[in-house]
Protein backbone atom coordinates (compact mmCIF):
# COMPACT_ATOMS: atom_id res chain seq x y z
CA UNK A 1 0.00 0.00 0.00
CA UNK A 2 1.30 3.55 -1.01
CA UNK A 3 0.76 4.65 2.86
CA UNK A 4 -1.31 7.46 2.18
CA UNK A 5 -5.44 6.92 1.97
CA UNK A 6 -7.45 7.29 -1.30
CA UNK A 7 -10.85 7.91 -1.39
CA UNK A 8 -13.38 7.72 -4.15
CA UNK A 9 -15.89 10.35 -5.33
CA UNK A 10 -18.04 9.93 -7.96
CA UNK A 11 -20.06 13.56 -8.98
CA UNK A 12 -23.12 13.77 -10.83
CA UNK A 13 -22.18 10.79 -12.72
CA UNK A 14 -24.76 10.15 -15.91
CA UNK A 15 -23.93 7.25 -18.36
CA UNK A 16 -26.42 7.23 -21.05
CA UNK A 17 -25.55 3.80 -23.70
CA UNK A 18 -26.10 4.08 -27.10
CA UNK A 19 -26.84 7.27 -29.08
CA UNK A 20 -29.77 9.46 -28.28
CA UNK A 21 -33.07 7.92 -26.43
CA UNK A 22 -30.35 5.06 -25.13
CA UNK A 23 -30.08 3.16 -22.14
CA UNK A 24 -30.08 5.75 -18.99
CA UNK A 25 -27.93 3.21 -16.78
CA UNK A 26 -26.72 5.62 -14.57
CA UNK A 27 -27.86 8.76 -14.09
CA UNK A 28 -26.75 11.92 -11.61
CA UNK A 29 -25.29 9.78 -8.73
CA UNK A 30 -23.47 11.42 -6.35
CA UNK A 31 -21.06 9.45 -3.74
CA UNK A 32 -17.89 9.30 -1.58
CA UNK A 33 -16.14 6.42 -0.41
CA UNK A 34 -13.94 6.71 2.68
CA UNK A 35 -11.25 4.64 3.73
CA UNK A 36 -10.48 2.90 6.30
CA UNK A 37 -14.35 1.38 5.68
CA UNK A 38 -15.79 -1.14 3.99
CA UNK A 39 -18.25 0.87 1.67
CA UNK A 40 -21.53 -1.75 0.24
CA UNK A 41 -22.47 -0.35 -2.84
CA UNK A 42 -26.50 -2.26 -3.67
CA UNK A 43 -28.95 -1.88 -6.32
CA UNK A 44 -30.80 -4.60 -7.90
CA UNK A 45 -29.87 -6.44 -11.44
CA UNK A 46 -29.51 -3.92 -13.75
CA UNK A 47 -29.56 -0.92 -11.73
CA UNK A 48 -26.23 0.69 -12.72
CA UNK A 49 -23.48 -0.54 -10.66
CA UNK A 50 -21.35 -2.18 -12.77
CA UNK A 51 -20.96 1.37 -15.30
CA UNK A 52 -21.09 3.04 -12.03
CA UNK A 53 -17.59 1.30 -11.32
CA UNK A 54 -16.13 1.18 -14.42
CA UNK A 55 -16.40 4.80 -14.89
CA UNK A 56 -14.52 4.93 -11.77
CA UNK A 57 -12.18 2.73 -13.29
CA UNK A 58 -11.42 4.47 -16.84
CA UNK A 59 -13.09 1.94 -18.89
CA UNK A 60 -16.12 4.15 -19.69
CA UNK A 61 -16.33 6.94 -20.27
CA UNK A 62 -19.27 8.99 -18.67
CA UNK A 63 -22.04 11.02 -20.52
CA UNK A 64 -21.52 13.73 -18.10
CA UNK A 65 -19.92 14.09 -14.64
CA UNK A 66 -17.00 13.08 -13.26
CA UNK A 67 -15.54 9.64 -10.88
CA UNK A 68 -12.39 10.65 -8.88
CA UNK A 69 -9.45 8.07 -7.71
CA UNK A 70 -7.98 10.86 -4.50
CA UNK A 71 -8.31 13.84 -6.35
CA UNK A 72 -8.07 12.67 -9.94
CA UNK A 73 -9.74 10.42 -12.54
CA UNK A 74 -8.20 7.62 -12.98
CA UNK A 75 -6.96 7.52 -17.02
CA UNK A 76 -4.59 10.27 -14.99
CA UNK A 77 -3.09 8.12 -12.46
CA UNK A 78 0.56 7.05 -12.63
CA UNK A 79 0.66 3.96 -11.45
CA UNK A 80 -2.76 2.88 -11.12
CA UNK A 81 -2.49 -0.72 -9.73
CA UNK A 82 -0.13 0.53 -7.05
CA UNK A 83 -3.46 2.97 -6.08
CA UNK A 84 -6.38 0.66 -6.77
CA UNK A 85 -7.10 -3.05 -7.27
CA UNK A 86 -10.32 -3.74 -9.22
CA UNK A 87 -12.43 -7.22 -9.76
CA UNK A 88 -15.13 -6.46 -11.98
CA UNK A 89 -17.99 -9.15 -13.21
CA UNK A 90 -16.90 -10.69 -16.55
CA UNK A 91 -13.77 -9.19 -16.73
CA UNK A 92 -11.88 -12.17 -18.57
CA UNK A 93 -9.29 -14.63 -18.28
CA UNK A 94 -7.81 -16.25 -21.01
CA UNK A 95 -9.04 -19.86 -20.44
CA UNK A 96 -5.75 -21.33 -21.87
CA UNK A 97 -3.49 -19.27 -19.62
CA UNK A 98 -2.84 -20.56 -15.86
CA UNK A 99 -3.85 -18.69 -12.72
CA UNK A 100 0.26 -17.51 -12.49
CA UNK A 101 0.56 -17.09 -16.33
CA UNK A 102 -2.79 -14.58 -15.55
CA UNK A 103 -0.99 -12.69 -13.03
CA UNK A 104 2.46 -12.97 -14.29
CA UNK A 105 0.83 -10.85 -17.74
CA UNK A 106 -0.72 -7.89 -15.26
CA UNK A 107 2.48 -8.15 -12.82
CA UNK A 108 4.80 -7.45 -15.97
CA UNK A 109 2.17 -4.56 -16.94
CA UNK A 110 3.03 -2.97 -14.02
CA UNK A 111 6.44 -4.00 -12.93
CA UNK A 112 5.37 -6.18 -10.04
CA UNK A 113 7.96 -8.18 -8.88
CA UNK A 114 7.07 -12.29 -9.83
CA UNK A 115 6.91 -13.43 -6.24
CA UNK A 116 3.90 -11.17 -5.33
CA UNK A 117 2.30 -13.50 -7.42
CA UNK A 118 2.26 -16.43 -5.28
CA UNK A 119 1.86 -14.17 -2.48
CA UNK A 120 -1.83 -12.99 -3.57
CA UNK A 121 -2.57 -16.64 -4.90
CA UNK A 122 -1.84 -18.06 -1.11
CA UNK A 123 -3.60 -14.67 0.52
CA UNK A 124 -6.74 -16.01 -1.67
CA UNK A 125 -6.26 -19.17 -1.44
CA UNK A 126 -5.25 -20.22 -5.07
CA UNK A 127 -1.82 -22.22 -3.66
CA UNK A 128 -2.52 -25.12 -5.01
CA UNK A 129 -3.99 -24.39 -8.10
CA UNK A 130 -1.87 -21.61 -9.43
CA UNK A 131 -0.57 -23.82 -12.49
CA UNK A 132 -3.56 -25.34 -13.69
CA UNK A 133 -5.72 -23.49 -16.81
CA UNK A 134 -8.49 -20.72 -15.79
CA UNK A 135 -10.67 -22.58 -18.09
CA UNK A 136 -11.42 -25.32 -16.06
CA UNK A 137 -12.11 -23.39 -12.75
CA UNK A 138 -15.74 -22.85 -11.26
CA UNK A 139 -16.72 -19.76 -10.61
CA UNK A 140 -15.54 -19.24 -6.98
CA UNK A 141 -12.16 -20.24 -8.17
CA UNK A 142 -12.48 -17.20 -10.39
CA UNK A 143 -13.87 -14.90 -8.11
CA UNK A 144 -10.22 -15.51 -5.91
CA UNK A 145 -8.08 -14.98 -8.91
CA UNK A 146 -10.03 -11.96 -9.69
CA UNK A 147 -9.60 -10.72 -5.87
CA UNK A 148 -5.64 -11.92 -6.13
CA UNK A 149 -5.36 -9.91 -9.37
CA UNK A 150 -6.82 -6.64 -7.36
CA UNK A 151 -4.10 -7.07 -4.80
CA UNK A 152 -1.64 -7.63 -7.04
CA UNK A 153 -0.14 -3.94 -6.83
CA UNK A 154 -0.86 -3.88 -2.88
CA UNK A 155 -3.17 -1.16 -3.95
CA UNK A 156 -4.78 1.76 -1.29
CA UNK A 157 -8.13 1.11 -2.34
CA UNK A 158 -9.90 -2.17 -3.87
CA UNK A 159 -12.96 -2.11 -5.81
CA UNK A 160 -14.48 -5.62 -5.92
CA UNK A 161 -18.24 -5.79 -8.43
CA UNK A 162 -20.42 -8.60 -7.03
CA UNK A 163 -17.33 -10.50 -5.06
CA UNK A 164 -19.67 -12.88 -2.95
CA UNK A 165 -21.34 -14.24 -6.84
CA UNK A 166 -20.13 -18.03 -6.59
CA UNK A 167 -18.61 -18.06 -3.57
CA UNK A 168 -19.90 -20.85 -0.34
CA UNK A 169 -21.23 -19.62 2.67
CA UNK A 170 -17.59 -20.51 3.99
CA UNK A 171 -16.20 -18.21 1.29
CA UNK A 172 -18.17 -15.36 1.74
CA UNK A 173 -17.54 -15.53 5.63
CA UNK A 174 -13.48 -15.71 4.69
CA UNK A 175 -13.96 -12.91 2.50
CA UNK A 176 -15.81 -10.72 4.87
CA UNK A 177 -13.15 -10.44 7.44
CA UNK A 178 -10.55 -10.66 4.45
CA UNK A 179 -12.13 -7.37 3.64
CA UNK A 180 -12.27 -6.41 7.14
CA UNK A 181 -8.88 -6.34 7.98
CA UNK A 182 -8.17 -4.70 4.54
CA UNK A 183 -10.07 -2.00 6.28
CA UNK A 184 -8.51 -2.26 9.17
CA UNK A 185 -5.29 -1.12 7.58
CA UNK A 186 -6.92 1.83 6.29
CA UNK A 187 -7.40 0.84 2.63
CA UNK A 188 -10.58 1.94 1.38
CA UNK A 189 -12.98 -0.90 0.02
CA UNK A 190 -15.87 -0.59 -2.41
CA UNK A 191 -17.97 -3.70 -3.03
CA UNK A 192 -21.18 -4.01 -4.76
CA UNK A 193 -23.50 -6.43 -4.69
CA UNK A 194 -27.50 -6.93 -5.16
CA UNK A 195 -28.24 -8.99 -2.07
CA UNK A 196 -27.50 -6.80 0.58
CA UNK A 197 -27.98 -9.76 3.29
CA UNK A 198 -25.02 -10.86 1.77
CA UNK A 199 -22.51 -7.88 2.61
CA UNK A 200 -24.86 -6.95 5.62
CA UNK A 201 -21.78 -8.22 8.33
CA UNK A 202 -19.10 -6.74 6.01
CA UNK A 203 -19.84 -3.16 5.59
CA UNK A 204 -19.82 -0.06 7.32
CA UNK A 205 -21.57 1.96 4.65
CA UNK A 206 -24.02 1.52 2.50
CA UNK A 207 -24.60 3.36 -1.47
CA UNK A 208 -28.11 1.96 -2.67
CA UNK A 209 -29.14 2.84 -6.04
CA UNK A 210 -32.45 2.09 -8.11
CA UNK A 211 -32.78 2.46 -11.97
CA UNK A 212 -29.03 4.06 -11.76
CA UNK A 213 -30.19 6.99 -9.13
CA UNK A 214 -29.38 7.09 -5.61
CA UNK A 215 -32.11 6.13 -2.59
CA UNK A 216 -29.87 6.17 0.01
CA UNK A 217 -26.42 7.46 1.26
CA UNK A 218 -24.98 6.93 4.63
CA UNK A 219 -23.63 4.24 7.35
CA UNK A 220 -25.29 0.74 7.81
CA UNK A 221 -26.13 2.09 10.79
CA UNK A 222 -28.19 5.45 10.08
CA UNK A 223 -29.96 3.10 7.64
CA UNK A 224 -31.14 0.55 9.74
CA UNK A 225 -31.99 3.31 13.06
CA UNK A 226 -33.62 5.61 10.33
CA UNK A 227 -36.75 3.15 9.62
CA UNK A 228 -39.42 3.02 11.78
CA UNK A 229 -39.24 0.46 14.23
CA UNK A 230 -42.33 -2.66 14.85
CA UNK A 231 -43.57 -3.67 18.16
CA UNK A 232 -45.35 -6.65 17.96
CA UNK A 233 -47.97 -7.17 20.94
CA UNK A 234 -50.44 -9.60 21.62
CA UNK A 235 -52.69 -10.18 23.60
CA UNK A 236 -55.65 -12.64 24.77
CA UNK A 237 -57.95 -9.70 24.80
CA UNK A 238 -57.15 -8.61 21.49
CA UNK A 239 -60.23 -6.82 21.16
CA UNK A 240 -59.73 -4.04 23.65
CA UNK A 241 -56.34 -3.83 23.06
CA UNK A 242 -56.71 -3.26 19.58
CA UNK A 243 -59.47 -0.59 20.50
CA UNK A 244 -56.85 1.26 23.17
CA UNK A 245 -53.96 1.48 20.27
CA UNK A 246 -56.69 2.68 17.73
CA UNK A 247 -56.69 5.88 20.31
CA UNK A 248 -53.26 6.71 20.04
CA UNK A 249 -53.06 9.61 16.75
CA UNK A 250 -49.36 8.63 16.28
CA UNK A 251 -49.27 4.61 16.02
CA UNK A 252 -50.71 2.30 12.99
CA UNK A 253 -51.35 -1.05 13.07
CA UNK A 254 -51.71 -4.33 11.26
CA UNK A 255 -53.44 -7.88 12.37
CA UNK A 256 -51.37 -10.60 12.16
CA UNK A 257 -52.11 -14.14 11.61
CA UNK A 258 -51.98 -15.69 15.30
CA UNK A 259 -53.88 -12.43 16.20
CA UNK A 260 -51.26 -10.09 17.33
CA UNK A 261 -50.42 -6.65 16.09
CA UNK A 262 -47.60 -5.25 14.13
CA UNK A 263 -47.58 -1.49 15.70
CA UNK A 264 -45.32 1.13 14.35
CA UNK A 265 -45.16 4.87 15.27
CA UNK A 266 -45.12 4.39 19.00
CA UNK A 267 -42.49 2.18 21.02
CA UNK A 268 -42.94 -0.98 23.17
CA UNK A 269 -42.84 1.00 26.06
CA UNK A 270 -45.42 3.24 25.18
CA UNK A 271 -47.37 0.20 24.13
CA UNK A 272 -46.95 -1.81 27.56
CA UNK A 273 -47.99 1.29 29.60
CA UNK A 274 -51.21 1.69 27.32
CA UNK A 275 -51.95 -2.09 28.27
CA UNK A 276 -51.13 -1.37 31.81
CA UNK A 277 -53.19 1.46 32.09
CA UNK A 278 -56.42 -0.43 30.53
CA UNK A 279 -55.84 -3.28 32.46
CA UNK A 280 -55.52 -5.70 29.46
CA UNK A 281 -52.91 -8.11 29.95
CA UNK A 282 -50.31 -9.27 27.32
CA UNK A 283 -48.72 -12.46 26.53
CA UNK A 284 -45.59 -10.74 24.20
CA UNK A 285 -44.50 -7.23 23.77
CA UNK A 286 -41.61 -6.89 21.61
CA UNK A 287 -39.54 -4.49 19.38
CA UNK A 288 -39.14 -6.94 16.17
CA UNK A 289 -35.38 -7.10 14.69
CA UNK A 290 -34.57 -4.80 11.86
CA UNK A 291 -35.40 -6.61 9.13
CA UNK A 292 -32.27 -4.46 6.58
CA UNK A 293 -33.00 -6.78 4.02
CA UNK A 294 -37.32 -5.84 3.73
CA UNK A 295 -36.01 -1.98 3.33
CA UNK A 296 -33.84 -2.58 1.38
CA UNK A 297 -36.02 -4.72 -0.71
CA UNK A 298 -38.47 -1.57 -0.34
CA UNK A 299 -35.98 1.10 -1.07
CA UNK A 300 -35.21 -0.90 -4.52
CA UNK A 301 -38.68 -1.86 -5.31
CA UNK A 302 -39.47 -0.51 -8.77
CA UNK A 303 -42.27 1.69 -7.12
CA UNK A 304 -41.58 2.61 -3.69
CA UNK A 305 -38.74 3.73 -1.80
CA UNK A 306 -37.13 7.06 -3.77
CA UNK A 307 -35.51 9.15 -0.97
CA UNK B 1 8.26 -0.84 -21.19
CA UNK B 2 6.49 -2.71 -18.71
CA UNK B 3 3.24 -3.04 -21.90
CA UNK B 4 5.52 -4.55 -23.93
CA UNK B 5 6.87 -6.78 -21.27
CA UNK B 6 3.19 -8.06 -20.62
CA UNK B 7 2.68 -8.07 -24.27
CA UNK B 8 5.46 -10.56 -24.18
CA UNK B 9 4.16 -12.54 -21.24
CA UNK B 10 0.81 -12.71 -22.96
CA UNK B 11 2.35 -14.35 -26.23
CA UNK B 12 4.29 -16.71 -24.06
CA UNK B 13 1.74 -17.64 -21.96
CA UNK B 14 -1.00 -18.86 -24.63
CA UNK B 15 -0.27 -21.42 -27.62
CA UNK B 16 -1.85 -19.75 -30.12
CA UNK B 17 0.97 -18.02 -31.61
CA UNK B 18 3.03 -21.32 -31.36
CA UNK B 19 0.19 -22.85 -33.73
CA UNK B 20 -0.34 -20.41 -36.36
CA UNK B 21 3.77 -20.23 -36.52
CA UNK B 22 3.75 -23.72 -36.83
CA UNK B 23 0.99 -24.00 -39.93
CA UNK B 24 3.01 -20.69 -41.30
CA UNK B 25 5.93 -23.58 -41.73
CA UNK B 26 4.30 -25.78 -43.08
CA UNK B 27 2.69 -23.49 -45.53
CA UNK B 28 6.17 -22.86 -46.40
CA UNK B 29 7.21 -26.60 -46.73
CA UNK B 30 4.12 -27.00 -49.04
CA UNK B 31 4.85 -23.63 -51.52
CA UNK B 32 8.89 -25.21 -51.57
CA UNK B 33 7.71 -28.50 -52.20
CA UNK B 34 4.79 -27.55 -55.43
CA UNK B 35 7.72 -24.78 -56.50
CA UNK B 36 10.20 -27.98 -57.13
CA UNK B 37 8.31 -30.63 -57.55
CA UNK B 38 5.42 -28.79 -59.73
CA UNK B 39 7.06 -26.53 -61.49
CA UNK B 40 3.72 -24.05 -62.87
CA UNK B 41 2.78 -24.50 -66.69
CA UNK B 42 1.63 -21.07 -66.66
CA UNK B 43 4.70 -19.91 -66.64
CA UNK B 44 6.71 -17.66 -69.60
CA UNK B 45 9.52 -20.13 -69.67
CA UNK B 46 8.39 -22.39 -72.60
CA UNK B 47 9.72 -25.64 -71.61
CA UNK B 48 8.38 -26.43 -68.01
CA UNK B 49 11.66 -28.76 -66.86
CA UNK B 50 13.75 -25.51 -68.00
CA UNK B 51 12.54 -23.57 -65.10
CA UNK B 52 14.77 -24.75 -62.28
CA UNK B 53 17.82 -23.52 -64.88
CA UNK B 54 16.35 -20.29 -64.53
CA UNK B 55 17.98 -18.14 -61.70
CA UNK B 56 15.29 -16.32 -60.84
CA UNK B 57 12.97 -18.91 -60.06
CA UNK B 58 15.67 -20.80 -58.18
CA UNK B 59 15.61 -17.57 -55.94
CA UNK B 60 12.26 -17.71 -55.52
CA UNK B 61 11.99 -20.77 -54.14
CA UNK B 62 13.99 -19.53 -51.22
CA UNK B 63 11.93 -16.38 -51.28
CA UNK B 64 8.44 -19.26 -51.10
CA UNK B 65 8.67 -18.40 -47.22
CA UNK B 66 7.36 -14.79 -48.15
CA UNK B 67 3.63 -16.44 -49.05
CA UNK B 68 3.49 -17.22 -45.28
CA UNK B 69 3.16 -13.46 -44.62
CA UNK B 70 -0.19 -13.89 -44.32
CA UNK B 71 0.06 -16.21 -41.36
CA UNK B 72 1.76 -12.75 -39.10
CA UNK B 73 -1.02 -10.80 -40.18
CA UNK B 74 -3.35 -13.27 -38.73
CA UNK B 75 -1.26 -13.86 -35.92
CA UNK B 76 -1.38 -9.59 -35.43
CA UNK B 77 -4.74 -9.46 -35.78
CA UNK B 78 -5.80 -12.01 -33.20
CA UNK B 79 -3.18 -10.59 -30.67
CA UNK B 80 -5.21 -7.89 -30.83
CA UNK B 81 -8.85 -9.24 -30.86
CA UNK B 82 -8.77 -11.75 -28.61
CA UNK B 83 -8.37 -9.24 -25.39
CA UNK B 84 -11.73 -8.57 -26.49
CA UNK B 85 -12.53 -11.47 -27.32
CA UNK B 86 -11.41 -13.09 -23.82
CA UNK B 87 -12.46 -9.61 -22.14
CA UNK B 88 -9.02 -9.54 -20.89
CA UNK B 89 -8.91 -6.02 -22.29
CA UNK B 90 -10.06 -4.90 -18.95
CA UNK B 91 -7.29 -5.75 -17.09
CA UNK B 92 -4.87 -4.33 -19.92
CA UNK B 93 -6.33 -0.99 -19.91
CA UNK B 94 -6.95 -1.61 -15.76
CA UNK B 95 -3.17 -1.52 -15.98
CA UNK B 96 -2.59 1.15 -19.12
CA UNK B 97 -5.46 3.58 -19.18
CA UNK B 98 -4.20 5.08 -21.64
CA UNK B 99 -4.94 3.01 -25.15
CA UNK B 100 -3.03 4.33 -27.78
CA UNK B 101 -0.09 3.46 -25.93
CA UNK B 102 -1.35 -0.13 -25.64
CA UNK B 103 -1.93 -0.88 -29.18
CA UNK B 104 1.42 0.63 -29.70
CA UNK B 105 3.43 -1.84 -27.17
CA UNK B 106 1.36 -4.62 -29.06
CA UNK B 107 2.16 -3.56 -32.53
CA UNK B 108 6.25 -3.61 -31.46
CA UNK B 109 6.08 -6.35 -29.40
CA UNK B 110 4.10 -8.35 -32.75
CA UNK B 111 6.60 -7.13 -34.79
CA UNK B 112 9.57 -8.94 -33.08
CA UNK B 113 7.05 -11.86 -32.60
CA UNK B 114 7.01 -11.34 -37.11
CA UNK B 115 10.36 -10.89 -37.69
CA UNK B 116 11.02 -14.25 -35.93
CA UNK B 117 8.30 -15.93 -37.57
CA UNK B 118 9.77 -14.54 -40.76
CA UNK B 119 13.18 -15.61 -39.84
CA UNK B 120 12.21 -19.73 -39.26
CA UNK B 121 10.01 -19.26 -42.68
CA UNK B 122 13.46 -18.27 -44.43
CA UNK B 123 15.52 -20.91 -42.66
CA UNK B 124 13.22 -23.91 -43.89
CA UNK B 125 12.49 -22.92 -47.26
CA UNK B 126 16.19 -22.00 -47.34
CA UNK B 127 17.35 -25.42 -46.57
CA UNK B 128 14.42 -26.87 -48.05
CA UNK B 129 15.26 -25.52 -51.34
CA UNK B 130 19.09 -27.03 -50.91
CA UNK B 131 17.66 -30.64 -49.83
CA UNK B 132 15.06 -31.10 -52.51
CA UNK B 133 16.87 -29.36 -55.67
CA UNK B 134 19.99 -32.00 -54.33
CA UNK B 135 20.54 -34.17 -57.64
CA UNK B 136 19.01 -32.04 -59.76
CA UNK B 137 20.15 -30.21 -62.35
CA UNK B 138 19.48 -26.31 -61.51
CA UNK B 139 20.43 -22.78 -61.52
CA UNK B 140 22.82 -22.18 -58.29
CA UNK B 141 21.42 -20.65 -55.28
CA UNK B 142 22.43 -17.76 -54.81
CA UNK B 143 23.63 -16.79 -51.45
CA UNK B 144 23.50 -12.74 -51.74
CA UNK B 145 19.88 -13.32 -53.16
CA UNK B 146 19.26 -15.48 -50.60
CA UNK B 147 20.89 -12.64 -47.77
CA UNK B 148 18.64 -9.92 -49.99
CA UNK B 149 15.67 -12.05 -48.88
CA UNK B 150 16.24 -12.83 -45.85
CA UNK B 151 16.49 -8.98 -44.83
CA UNK B 152 13.21 -8.73 -46.87
CA UNK B 153 11.46 -11.39 -44.93
CA UNK B 154 12.37 -10.28 -41.86
CA UNK B 155 10.98 -6.42 -42.60
CA UNK B 156 8.07 -7.72 -44.76
CA UNK B 157 7.26 -10.00 -41.47
CA UNK B 158 7.35 -7.25 -38.81
CA UNK B 159 5.15 -5.07 -40.59
CA UNK B 160 2.64 -7.85 -41.43
CA UNK B 161 2.08 -8.30 -38.52
CA UNK B 162 2.09 -4.51 -37.33
CA UNK B 163 -0.56 -4.09 -39.87
CA UNK B 164 -2.70 -7.06 -38.51
CA UNK B 165 -2.37 -5.54 -34.88
CA UNK B 166 -3.72 -2.50 -36.88
CA UNK B 167 -6.37 -4.27 -38.44
CA UNK B 168 -7.33 -5.63 -34.68
CA UNK B 169 -7.12 -2.67 -33.04
CA UNK B 170 -10.15 -1.44 -35.88
CA UNK B 171 -12.31 -4.23 -35.79
CA UNK B 172 -12.99 -5.66 -32.37
CA UNK B 173 -14.66 -8.96 -33.02
CA UNK B 174 -12.14 -11.69 -34.06
CA UNK B 175 -13.92 -13.67 -36.32
CA UNK B 176 -14.85 -10.27 -38.40
CA UNK B 177 -11.46 -9.01 -38.20
CA UNK B 178 -10.26 -12.30 -39.62
CA UNK B 179 -12.57 -12.79 -41.94
CA UNK B 180 -12.23 -9.05 -43.27
CA UNK B 181 -8.58 -9.73 -43.75
CA UNK B 182 -9.18 -13.19 -44.97
CA UNK B 183 -11.46 -11.94 -47.91
CA UNK B 184 -9.65 -8.73 -48.79
CA UNK B 185 -6.26 -10.80 -49.21
CA UNK B 186 -7.60 -13.76 -50.99
CA UNK B 187 -10.31 -12.50 -52.95
CA UNK B 188 -10.64 -8.55 -53.10
CA UNK B 189 -6.87 -7.96 -53.74
CA UNK B 190 -6.41 -10.41 -56.76
CA UNK B 191 -9.65 -9.23 -58.32
CA UNK B 192 -8.31 -5.23 -58.01
CA UNK B 193 -4.99 -6.80 -58.98
CA UNK B 194 -6.47 -8.34 -62.07
CA UNK B 195 -8.77 -5.82 -63.10
CA UNK B 196 -7.11 -2.61 -61.99
CA UNK B 197 -3.28 -3.36 -62.41
CA UNK B 198 -1.47 0.01 -61.02
CA UNK B 199 -3.25 -1.05 -57.67
CA UNK B 200 -0.95 -4.12 -57.31
CA UNK B 201 2.07 -2.04 -55.92
CA UNK B 202 -0.14 0.13 -53.66
CA UNK B 203 -2.53 -2.73 -51.96
CA UNK B 204 -0.94 -4.24 -49.12
CA UNK B 205 -0.02 -8.10 -50.72
CA UNK B 206 1.67 -6.27 -53.62
CA UNK B 207 3.53 -3.91 -50.93
CA UNK B 208 4.53 -6.76 -48.75
CA UNK B 209 5.94 -8.61 -52.44
CA UNK B 210 7.67 -5.63 -52.89
CA UNK B 211 9.81 -5.43 -48.97
CA UNK B 212 10.49 -9.34 -50.22
CA UNK B 213 11.37 -9.02 -53.71
CA UNK B 214 8.70 -11.65 -54.47
CA UNK B 215 9.53 -11.46 -58.11
CA UNK B 216 7.84 -14.82 -59.35
CA UNK B 217 4.10 -15.12 -57.88
CA UNK B 218 2.35 -18.11 -58.69
CA UNK B 219 5.13 -18.71 -61.76
CA UNK B 220 4.22 -14.98 -62.97
CA UNK B 221 6.92 -12.17 -63.04
CA UNK B 222 5.55 -9.85 -61.22
CA UNK B 223 6.24 -6.32 -62.55
CA UNK B 224 5.57 -2.82 -61.09
CA UNK B 225 5.74 -3.34 -57.97
CA UNK B 226 7.21 -0.05 -55.91
CA UNK B 227 10.88 -0.51 -54.97
CA UNK B 228 10.94 -2.16 -51.39
CA UNK B 229 11.67 1.40 -49.53
CA UNK B 230 8.59 2.31 -51.36
CA UNK B 231 6.59 -0.90 -50.50
CA UNK B 232 7.76 -0.60 -46.38
CA UNK B 233 6.29 2.48 -46.48
CA UNK B 234 3.24 1.85 -48.16
CA UNK B 235 2.60 -1.16 -45.18
CA UNK B 236 3.47 1.32 -42.52
CA UNK B 237 0.86 3.59 -44.16
CA UNK B 238 -1.50 1.31 -43.73
CA UNK B 239 -1.15 0.34 -40.24
CA UNK B 240 -1.01 4.21 -39.41
CA UNK B 241 -4.33 5.38 -40.89
CA UNK B 242 -5.69 1.97 -39.28
CA UNK B 243 -3.95 2.74 -36.04
CA UNK B 244 -5.47 6.11 -35.95
CA UNK B 245 -8.89 5.36 -37.14
CA UNK B 246 -9.10 3.03 -34.46
CA UNK B 247 -8.08 5.59 -32.06
CA UNK B 248 -10.76 7.72 -32.46
CA UNK B 249 -13.12 5.13 -33.01
CA UNK B 250 -13.05 1.22 -31.75
CA UNK B 251 -10.42 2.68 -28.96
CA UNK B 252 -12.60 4.95 -27.65
CA UNK B 253 -15.55 2.64 -27.28
CA UNK B 254 -16.55 1.80 -23.53
CA UNK B 255 -15.25 -1.74 -21.85
CA UNK B 256 -18.32 -3.28 -20.64
N1 LIG C 1 -22.57 -1.77 -23.09
C1 LIG C 1 -23.86 -1.53 -22.81
N2 LIG C 1 -24.70 -1.15 -23.80
C2 LIG C 1 -25.99 -0.90 -23.54
N3 LIG C 1 -26.55 -1.01 -22.33
C3 LIG C 1 -25.78 -1.40 -21.31
C4 LIG C 1 -24.40 -1.68 -21.49
N4 LIG C 1 -23.87 -2.04 -20.29
C5 LIG C 1 -24.89 -1.99 -19.40
N5 LIG C 1 -26.04 -1.60 -20.00
C6 LIG C 1 -27.34 -1.40 -19.35
O1 LIG C 1 -27.19 -0.49 -18.30
C7 LIG C 1 -27.99 -0.86 -17.20
C8 LIG C 1 -27.14 -1.00 -15.97
O2 LIG C 1 -26.35 -2.15 -16.09
P1 LIG C 1 -25.24 -2.54 -15.03
O3 LIG C 1 -24.39 -1.35 -14.74
O4 LIG C 1 -24.54 -3.74 -15.52
O5 LIG C 1 -26.12 -2.88 -13.75
P2 LIG C 1 -25.74 -3.77 -12.48
O6 LIG C 1 -24.27 -3.97 -12.44
O7 LIG C 1 -26.26 -2.97 -11.33
O8 LIG C 1 -26.48 -5.06 -12.62
C9 LIG C 1 -28.72 -2.11 -17.62
O9 LIG C 1 -29.98 -1.75 -18.08
C10 LIG C 1 -27.89 -2.66 -18.72
O10 LIG C 1 -28.67 -3.38 -19.62
MG1 LIG D 1 -23.27 -5.75 -12.36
Amino acid sequence: MTGNSVGLEVRSLTKVFGRGDGVRAVSDLSFRVEPGRVTGFLGPNGSGKTTTLRCLLGLVTPTSGQTLVGDQPYRELHDPLHVVGAALEASGFHPGRTAVGHLGVVAASAGIARSRIFEVLELVGLADAGHRKVGGYSLGMRQRLSLATALLGDPSVLILDEPANGLDPEGIAWLRNFLRSLAAEGRTVLISSHVLSEVQLTVDDVVIIRKGELVSYGSLQALSTGMNAHVIVRSPDSGRLGEALRSVPAASMTTQENGAFLVTGISAAEIGEIAFSHNIMLHELHTQEHDLEAVFLELTSSEGGAA
Amino acid sequence: MNALRAEFRKIITTKIVFWLTAFSLAFTALTVLLSVYLVPTSARVVNSSMLLQVPEYVNSIVAACGNASIFVIIIGIIGMTSEYRHMTITATFLASPRRSPVVLAKAVAYAIVGALVGVLNFCLSLSLTYITLAGKEHAPIEMSQALHTLIGVIIGFALGAIVGVSVGALIRNQVAAVIAALVFLLLVQPLLNAFVEWTTAWLPGGALDSVMNLTYRQGQLSSGLLPSWGGGLVLLGYAAVLGAIASFTTLKRDIT
